[in-house]
């Protein structure tokens, strides 16, 4: 391979640095499927909170969604691991610092993550939640209101009628803002390197500083992000044929 | 670009006949200019109720001056301008916590080393005797300095977790996140000495790499370096440059820090 030329710092990244991107890649990629699925099932949650007939539920969802949707989720992220902590007790915090092992049936282990991955798999996730619950309000809206009477008609309680007929007409409508927001949550991970979660940009950062090689390092960055993200689009759309042909 | 012109100008003012030399205008001036800190406490800094720039360098700097028997002038600086003042005349030494490189070699002469410093860490008390220990702990570290890179090529076994500046690195320790936190040592003890929880928390007993600070002068003054050098180990033999450091690291002020080297130790 010819070098590159002298903008380019006449070198290309070694190998070794291009794994540590990889790593970067997969933790970025576990992470934000992460929470998606806790995002969407806190969202589901909120929104029949939001929804409810009482007046407690609706208030408590409100706050949640004014909180997270009205402050930077950067600040979220540092108040959730450094802020937080400082009010638990320190057998607390030593608890949750120590590596600890779940175990699984079959002799199986799943290892504890470590604290800012649970910081940051937290912060994301609420933050997600709380836009993903608008996206499914908006959804629950547009199911017409004789649904939902007809469903009481039928005898259905409720949750039944929420469950079994609002939900899954709802989740067509909202199937590609969704895929907006979870595009969204992707690129919002790459804050998390504030707090020292080993992911893409973090790791690209440290290509940086130990190679100097700045366009190389961030330039790697930028077109791992852009696969992950495409891939994950063309994943979400190539389903929706069969999606459509539910309604 | 810069860097060539700098040593060309260096290389001119080498190969001219010494005429005379800096060490004949600063006697004739009657002012020494020195280079140094105003915002790196306890080095130099401006001290509050003075309102004049103070500090271990200082204190070094007016020794100097005293020596050649003229008036001294602090000029303040930052780690960036330090060379520049030099090489453009605007400084005749530099006495800013300079530490001495072989790529500033090739741009400023050094004087003896007056002062070392090193890669250290805080812990809490009792987890870090010696270095073998850190294989296993998790220690906090800045992005991209030099203290990162040296443990993650040194030692593979320890857990990184970088964050943006010591003071988060430093929350984030006293959190529990990490188990050790890595800087230079006399920054890490300034930063100790504010912890309202300190009394949990030591610096480990042990240095893994040494800087060494001097005085920077430009390039080809040799009877300024030597009379920097000979005040210099002056100051060790009488007992001075201990009660120097003594007055800005001893057990008594905001960041103790022992003193385990001494003038002539490195040259």
């Amino acid at each position: 391979m010819p070098s590159p030329p002298a903008w380019l710092g006449h070198s290309w990244l070694a190998p070794q640095y291009l794994g540590w991107l990889g790593q970067g890649l997969l933790l970025t990629a576990w992470l934000a499927l992460l929470v998606c699925v806790l995002g969407t099932l806190l969202g589901i949650v909120l929104t029949a909170l939001a929804d409810s007939q009482h007046k407690a539920p609706r208030y408590v969802a409100q706050l949640f969604l004014t909180a997270h949707r009205n402050t930077p989720l950067m600040v979220q992220l540092l108040l959730w691991y450094f802020g937080m902590p400082s009010l638990l007790p320190e057998s607390a915090l030593m608890w949750l610092n120590a590596p600890h092992a779940l175990a699984l049936p079959f002799g199986l282990q799943l290892p504890w993550p470590s604290f800012e991955f649970l910081a940051a798999l937290l912060a994301l996730s609420c933050y997600g939640a709380s836009f993903i619950a608008g996206e499914l309000a908006a959804g629950l809206n547009a199911v017409p209101r004789g649904q939902r009477e007809a469903a009481k008609a039928l005898g259905l309680t409720a949750l039944q009628a929420f469950r079994w007929v609002i939900l899954p007409q709802a989740l067509v409508i909202v199937r590609r803002p969704l895929l907006g927001q979870y595009t969204g949550i992707i690129k919002n991970t790459s804050l998390t390197m504030a707090i020292g979660v080993a992911e893409l940009s973090y790791r690209s950062r440290q290509v940086e500083s130990q190679t100097l090689l700045t366009f190389q390092a961030f330039a790697v960055a930028t077109v791992l992000y852009l696969a992950l993200i495409l891939l994950w689009q063309l994943a979400g759309r190539s389903r929706e044929p069969a999606w459509r042909g539910a309604r | 670009m810069k860097f060539s012109i700098a040593l060309a100008i260096a290389a001119l003012a080498t190969s001219l006949p010494a005429l005379a030399d800096r060490l004949d205008d600063i006697q004739k001036a009657g002012v020494l200019r020195v280079a140094a800190f105003d915002s790196n406490p306890p080095f130099g800094f401006l001290d509050g109720k003075t309102r004049q720039i103070s500090g271990l360098d200082v204190d070094v700097a007016q020794a100097i001056a005293k020596k050649i028997g003229v008036k001294l002038e602090l000029v303040p600086t930052n780690p960036a301008n330090r060379i520049p003042l030099l090489v453009a005349g605007k400084a005749d030494l530099v006495a800013a916590n300079f530490t001495v490189t072989d790529e500033r070699r090739k741009q400023v002469d050094f004087s003896l080393p007056y002062f070392a410093s090193g890669q250290q860490f805080i812990a809490r008390k009792g987890i870090l005797k010696t270095p073998e220990q850190l294989a296993g702990l998790r220690v906090g570290v800045d992005k991209g300095t030099t203290q990162e890179i040296h443990l993650r090529e040194k030692y593979p076994q320890t857990t990184l977790v970088a964050y943006d500046d010591t003071p988060l690195a430093f929350t984030a320790l006293r959190n529990g996140n990490v188990q050790a936190i890595s800087q230079d040592g006399s920054k890490l003890v300034a930063l100790l000495a504010q912890a309202p929880d300190k009394q949990k928390y030591e610096l480990a007993p042990f240095t893994l790499t040494r800087e060494y600070q001097a005085i920077g002068v430009p390039k080809g003054e040799t009877r300024l370096v030597s009379l920097v050098n000979d005040t210099l180990k002056e100051l060790e033999k009488s007992g001075s440059a201990k009660t120097i450091y003594e007055r800005w690291f001893g057990p008594d002020t905001k960041q103790p820090l022992p003193r385990d080297f001494k003038i002539g130790d490195q040259s």
